[in-house]
This record gives structure tokens, C-alpha cells and sequence, in this order.
């Protein structure tokens, strides 16, 4: 499904953010981005979103390559992603509801199909009560939970998650990780950067080690 | 699309200021070009008959006369009618003229010019042209008042040209900059459409669309402002100024000026969004 070929990125002349990467994750995997402060896990999930592009190598997303894509069709690309950012990223002025369906207004979806997958996507992570508030009135975790309903309501292919729990207490992580793995049961494939060491000892899976933009380990239980 | 009504309102303002600026500026050129225009009407040829012709030749030398490229049309001046004309003139003092001959003044063959040909270059061009039949003694056409006439006109093209240009140029700036601050209040949203796969055109076909109406309302607002104004001051203050010089009537911005000044607001509205666009839309 995701596969890098010595991928680098240097933001800067002085120093690669990632140095020669080289991956391959299956189809419905899930995988943990794991590594100190700085190591790249940011850096190489953008470039999986092509937020940004890498320096040298090559980058295929089921079956399409990155490095090669006009710009134009990156639109398309990221309706196939799931992203969830550590910062949440939903709009304040708008309702939980229209945060929620915006990527599938973006697409261009019909207005009683948005309303359905929303309203059920919603229940699934527990906030369909709190439909017609805005973020601000959320509890982080809450808002955590509205950012990955965001990203799952379109059914990616891939799911990206940047320190999702980054900044939630432990009872609101175990309630977020079971979302994730539900959306990984559901055949999605899971790539979440994280520094949480108690969290991988919960739920092993495959890890993936970065230190100062070189893969340090890469290991399955 | 939901937008501050507060950024709303100062991008509507802003066009507004900028057009009423603009439509002010146009009035004034206007105005100051229909002066001109009226004391253009001054600018004529008169040429002096040595001796008058007979009928027929006279009439082609009239129909030579006219059909010069730049000649708006020939009168003849017989010997009686400037006599008369100049008896007119004198009024009350024109028994001083008694018991002169009635052909002491010559006959002459008055030429006024087309509009666009007004000028010194022009009015040379026909005296030469006339020359050439050797039936005219003299000519006279205002020699030093058409320099001074032409040098007028061409400040007044040189000056509006210049300071119109610049103030478009203004307008563009300060209504590029209002509406950027209404994008950047909603970088977030844009920033958000695009990393959930909106297209380049999806997002940015709103705030243009948005940009345009917001233009075209600004520019609507700046015709029924300029027109206030100028009814209740500018009106009044050009008057004073112009209508000595004899203009009859100081106009508003013709129809078709007024359409512009709308186009200028979409225009506006529309590059105004484009450009702040750039900087936030980055596929
Ligand atoms: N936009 C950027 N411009 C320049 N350097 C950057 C940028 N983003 C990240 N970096 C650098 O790249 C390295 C990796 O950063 P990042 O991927 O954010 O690490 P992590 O997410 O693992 O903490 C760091 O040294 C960071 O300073
Ligand atoms: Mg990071």
C-alpha cells in the first residue's frame, strides 16, 4: 500500500530531516512511527500527504507515485488519505457536524449521503449529542475524537495520525486507540507517529524507529 | 461561504473609496475636456480671397477646401458680409463707416476643422494645402493662441493619464490588502479544504465569486456616493470654475462610464481575491 524507495528530505542545505528511507507497509497493516523529538516522524507523514515533497527517491501510495504526480491531482490523492493532525486542525467557526462532513462537501458528495455517514460516523465516536456545538466548547479529547471522525468519515485507504494523543489524558488515549483499530479492523491501514512508549506496550504492532532522520528499527511482534 | 461582517463591510468600503476616488477624478477630466472641446471650436482657418472668383471656380475652390481630410467644413465670407459683420461689430459706431466703399474689406473663405484635428500641425497642413492655388493674400489663424491651446491640451492628457493610472494602480493595492486580510481570517479553512483533497478551483471559485460580488456592490455604492457629492458640492464647485470658460453644463459620468466604474469594482474585487489567493492556495 505504502512504499518508499531512499527517500530523502532536506528542508535546509545543512542537514536531511529524512535520510534514505526505505518501506514497504502492506495492505490494512498497522504500523507505530516512533522516535525522539525531531527524528522525521512529522516530516515523513507529510510527505505521504504531500504536503511536502522529498528531495530524492521515490514514493508510491496504492500504486501511485508521488514524486511523479502533477500537482493537480494531489487533490485526489489525499481523498483516498485519512489525516489526523496533533493539533486537530478543525475550523472553529464552524459546527461539529460541518466539521465533520467538509471532506465529503470537498469531494462533492450529495447532501442525504453526507448527512448519513456524518450522523453515523459521529456515533461511532460518541460525540452524535454534540452535533450542532463548535470545537471550542470540546474537551481536547472530544476534539481529538472530531478530528479522527474527520479523517475516517471518507473511508481512506490510508490513515495518518501525527501524535494523535500527543496531549490527552490515559483514559481518553485507550478510547482513541480503539477507534483506530477499529478503522484498521475495517481494512484501512494505520501509520501513527507517536512517542508513547505505553501506548505500543498496550497494543503491540509493527514499529518503526526513526533517530535524527535515518530508520533505526523496523520490528513485528 | 460565512465571512466576518465586519471584513465583509471593509472590502465593500474599500472598493467603494477607491471608485468614488476614481469616478471623482473622471468627472473632473471630463468636464475639463468638454472646455476644451468648446474652445476647440475656436480653432479655424481663415483665408483671404485676392480677388473673389466667379461662381463656378469659387465653388470649386470650396469643394477643394472641403476635401481635405481634416477640413469639418468651408464658409464663404463675400465682400458685403464681412462688411456687414463688421458693421455689427462696431454698433453705434458705425457711422464711421459711411461713405466708404462696400469692398475695402476682402472676401475670405472661413474653415473650421474636425475635431480630432484641432492643433497647430493640422491647421499648418491645410494653410499649405491652400497655398499651393496662389488665390489666397493672407491667412490668419491664431497663431499664439494655438500654441498655447495645444500645449494646454497636452498637459491635461499627460497629467490625467499619469494620476489616473496611479490611482488605479492604488486602488488595486489597498483593495488587494483589504481582502487579503479576509482570506487570511480564514487561512485555517483553506489550509483545511486543501489537505482533505479540495480542488484548486473548489476552493478558490468561492472567495472569487465572493470577491467579484463584493466588487461589483462597492462599485454601485460609489456611483450613488460620487453622484451625491456631486450634486450637493462638486457640482457647484466646477461650475464656478468651468462655466466661465463657456461650457453650458457640467455633466455627470456618462452611461457607459458608469458601467465601468461597475466592471472596475468586479475587476477589483476579483484580482483583489486572486492575488491574496497565491499566498494561501498552495496546490
Ligand atoms: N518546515 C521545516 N523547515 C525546516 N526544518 C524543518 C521543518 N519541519 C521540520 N524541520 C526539521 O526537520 C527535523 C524533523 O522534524 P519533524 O519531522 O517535525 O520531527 P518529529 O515530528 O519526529 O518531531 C527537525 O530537525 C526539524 O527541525
Ligand atoms: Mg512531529
Amino acid at each position: 500500500m505504502v512504499q518508499l524507495f531512499n527517500v530523502c528530505k532536506a528542508y535546509t542545505r545543512d542537514g536531511n530531516a529524512l535520510e534514505d528511507i526505505n518501506l514497504k507497509i502492506p495492505k490494512g497493516d498497522f504500523v507505530y512511527i516512533t522516535g525522539p523529538s525531531g527524528a522525521g516522524k512529522s516530516t515523513l507523514l507529510k510527505l505521504l500527504f504531500a504536503a511536502e515533497k522529498p528531495s530524492r527517491g521515490q514514493i508510491l501510495i496504492n500504486g501511485q507515485n508521488l514524486t511523479r504526480m502533477r500537482s493537480s491531482r494531489i487533490p485526489f490523492l489525499r481523498r483516498q488519505l485519512g489525516v489526523v493532525f496533533q493539533d486537530f486542525k478543525l475550523i472553529e467557526s464552524r459546527t461539529i457536524f460541518e466539521n465533520v462532513s467538509f471532506p465529503l462537501e470537498v469531494q462533492g458528495k450529495k447532501r442525504y449521503e453526507i448527512s448519513k455517514k456524518v450522523y453515523q460516523m459521529l456515533k461511532s465516536v460518541g460525540l452524535e449529542h454534540k452535533l450542532t456545538k463548535r470545537p471550542l466548547e470540546l474537551s481536547g479529547g472530544e476534539q481529538q475524537r472530531v478530528a479522527i471522525a474527520r479523517s475516517l468519515v471518507v473511508e481512506p485507504l490510508v490513515l495518518l495520525a501525527d501524535e494523535p494523543t500527543g496531549n490527552l489524558d490515559p483514559e481518553v488515549t485507550l478510547d482513541i486507540m480503539e477507534l483506530f483499530k477499529s478503522a484498521n479492523a475495517r481494512g484501512t491501514t494505520v501509520l501513527l507517529a507517536t512517542h508513547d512508549r505505553d501506548m505500543i506496550h498496550r497494543f503491540p504492532r509493527r514499529q518503526i524507529g526513526l533517530e535524527a532522520g535515518r530508520l533505526v528499527e523496523d520490528r513485528t511482534p | 461561504m460565512r465571512q466576518s461582517p465586519f471584513l465583509c463591510t471593509a472590502a465593500i468600503g474599500t472598493v467603494t473609496v477607491a471608485l468614488c476616488i476614481l469616478a471623482f477624478f473622471a468627472i473632473v477630466v471630463l468636464n475639463v475636456q468638454q472646455l476644451t472641446q468648446n474652445w476647440s471650436r475656436e480653432v479655424q482657418v481663415v483665408a483671404y480671397l485676392d480677388e473673389v472668383p466667379a461662381k463656378n471656380r469659387l465653388e470649386m475652390l470650396i469643394k477643394d477646401a472641403q476635401m481635405i481630410d481634416t477640413v469639418e467644413g468651408v464658409e464663404f465670407i463675400s465682400r458685403q458680409q464681412a462688411l456687414d459683420g463688421f458693421r455689427s461689430r462696431l454698433g453705434d459706431d458705425a457711422t464711421l463707416l459711411e461713405g466708404l466703399e462696400s469692398d475695402f474689406l476682402p472676401a475670405s473663405l472661413r474653415i473650421s476643422l474636425k475635431e480630432g484635428s484641432r492643433n497647430r500641425v493640422s491647421v499648418e497642413k491645410v494653410v499649405s494645402q491652400l497655398k499651393s492655388k496662389k488665390l489666397f493674400s493672407d491667412f490668419r489663424y491664431g497663431q499664439d493662441w494655438l500654441d498655447r491651446f495645444d500645449s494646454f491640451v497636452s498637459l491635461i492628457k499627460l497629467s490625467s493619464a499619469i494620476l489616473g493610472g496611479f490611482l488605479l494602480f492604488a486602488a488595486l493595492f489597498i483593495v488587494a490588502n483589504t481582502i487579503k486580510l479576509t482570506v487570511y481570517a480564514r487561512r485555517d479553512e483553506l489550509e483545511i479544504m486543501s489537505l482533505v483533497g479540495g480542488t484548486s478551483l473548489f476552493i478558490k471559485t468561492p472567495f472569487l465569486i465572493e470577491g467579484a460580488l463584493q466588487g461589483a456592490v462597492g462599485g454601485g455604492f460609489s456611483l450613488g456616493f460620487s453622484y451625491i457629492l456631486f450634486e450637493f458640492f462638486l457640482h457647484q464647485g466646477l461650475s464656478s470654475l468651468l462655466l466661465s470658460g463657456g461650457i453650458d453644463n457640467i455633466i455627470f459620468l456618462p452611461t457607459h462610464f458608469q458601467l465601468m466604474i461597475i466592471a472596475g469594482g468586479i475587476f477589483l474585487g476579483f484580482f483583489g481575491s486572486l492575488l491574496s489567493l497565491r499566498k494561501f492556495v498552495r496546490i
